[in-house]
């Protein structure tokens, strides 16, 4: 469809499967550039794995996948890396590498990835660690980082490459609501310069930074709209999963 | 070894060939193939762990997401590492056994260190060493592989890392004994002289 070019992430009839278990079925949706989408849905719906597949961690049984505007469902090796430079992920676990410190977590992607001097890499760091607010813990390894400073840190090795499209899984999971909050807050001012498609559990965070919610049932996407508009459809799950307590 | 073999070799008169036996045998096989199960297993178990953790933790997937390539990153350094490891490890092995049957035979016969080693020494040719150290590489290889194979495709949480971890352990160290032999054949046919 010609239309999917002129957004930043676009599912085309998506289904995926592992083994006999289909986890996702026949689903179609699209996210504008500087949208935030929340995905929304109960345990195991797939929410996860819609992540994955954006970002071509794995690969779709059906349907076509497009990331700002390029069919992206069969790129391999360099045409894949080009178009996966253009995201950034934060990970549910946050997945920093343990065997770096804070400082080299955030230091790979750009001496890996590009042609900038130490002096800039040094400053894109600091740059990023002062915004989600960790600048004096660059030299701490992953595993002296409480939950909150490695969802935080997650965020920042996200952020280093300066990505169009920000992937985020479960940012509050695991944290108090402060720390919850606190994240939040990161997000909504990355909101500004960034598509982001989020997905959580916490209503209340979803509904401060997405514009709308998609929701997840079994597999299939059950609703996609704004979440004042989704408080009263039809579907009993929808609703509860788009009401805050 | 000196314990197990200078019985039997006094009972046939060949107490002086005590320290050739040893160092042939360590330098020719025992150093070479010991070090290398050694490293399989202290080695190779701590790879094909690492990186399952890696995969069970979603590192791996974040590497790829980043746009960088996880196989260079983690796969080859490792294994070249393992590769050029080897040979080192073995030859410290190697003088090790040697050390070690000297000290042995020292506390039992009263042997000085020059004559232990003019005799370990005395029938010692290049071919003896060379090509048995070098075949290690070729271990380390073996070790390097099979356990990141291992480690990197496992997709099991926290039970695929038990069994990267133990299966990097049983098949590094089979093949490298399965290629033992095939080396050990080759080696006759390309250096005769080192066949003891």
């Amino acid at each position: 469809m010609s239309d999917w070019k002129d957004t930043a992430v676009a599912l085309d009839h998506v289904s995926k499967a592992f083994g006999k278990k289909q986890v996702l079925q026949d689903i179609t949706l699209s996210v504008s550039r500087q949208e935030a989408l929340c995905i929304v849905g109960r345990s195991g719906t797939g929410k996860s794995v819609t992540l994955k597949l954006i970002i071509a961690l794995i690969k779709p049984e059906a349907g076509r996948i497009w990331v700002d505007g390029e069919d992206i469902t069969d790129l391999e090796g360099q045409e894949l890396s080009r178009v996966r430079q253009k995201m950034g992920f934060l990970f549910q676990n946050a997945a920093l590498f343990d065997f770096l410190n804070l400082h080299d977590n955030l230091a790979l992607p750009l001496r890996r990835l590009t042609h900038k001097s130490e002096q800039d890499i040094e400053e894109i760091i600091d740059r990023v660690l002062g915004q989600v607010g960790l600048s004096g813990d660059r030299q701490k390894m992953p595993v002296e980082l409480s939950g909150g400073m490695r969802k935080r840190a997650g965020l920042a090795r996200a952020l280093v490459l300066e990505p169009q499209i920000l992937l985020v899984d479960e940012p509050s999971s695991g944290l108090d609501r402060i720390t919850a909050s606190e994240i939040d807050d990161l997000l909504v001012e990355q909101k500004r310069h960034t598509t982001m498609i989020i997905v959580t559990h916490d209503v209340h965070g979803g509904r401060r930074v997405g514009d709308r919610f998609a929701v997840l049932d079994q597999g299939r996407l059950a609703a996609l709209g704004k979440p004042q508009d989704l408080e009263h459809h039809e579907n009993a799950t929808v609703r509860k999963l788009v009401v805050e307590d | 070894m000196t314990l197990h073999t200078r019985n039997e070799l006094i009972q046939f008169g060949a107490g002086a060939w005590i320290p050739e036996v040893q160092s042939l045998s360590f330098f020719v096989e025992i150093g070479p193939l010991v070090a290398a199960l050694l490293v399989a297993g202290r080695v190779g178990a701590g790879m094909g762990a690492s990186l399952a953790e890696m995969r069970a933790t979603e590192q791996i997937d974040a590497i790829e997401a980043l746009s960088v390539d996880s196989f260079k990153l983690l796969v080859v350094p490792r294994v070249v590492a393992c590769f050029l490891a080897l040979p080192l490890l073995t030859t410290f092995m190697d003088f090790c056994g040697v050390i070690s049957g000297f000290l042995s035979e020292h506390f039992l016969s009263h042997i000085s260190f020059q004559l232990y080693m003019a005799r370990a020494f005395r029938d010692m040719e290049w071919s003896n060493f060379i090509p048995p150290t070098l075949k290690t590489a070729i271990f380390g290889f073996i070790i390097g592989a099979v356990s990141c194979f291992c480690g990197y495709t496992t997709n099991e949480g926290a039970e695929g890392v038990r069994r990267a971890a133990t299966n990097s352990v049983v098949m590094s160290s089979l093949l490298v004994i399965a290629t033992d032999v095939i080396l050990v054949k080759m080696i006759f046919f390309m250096f005769p002289e080192s066949a003891i």
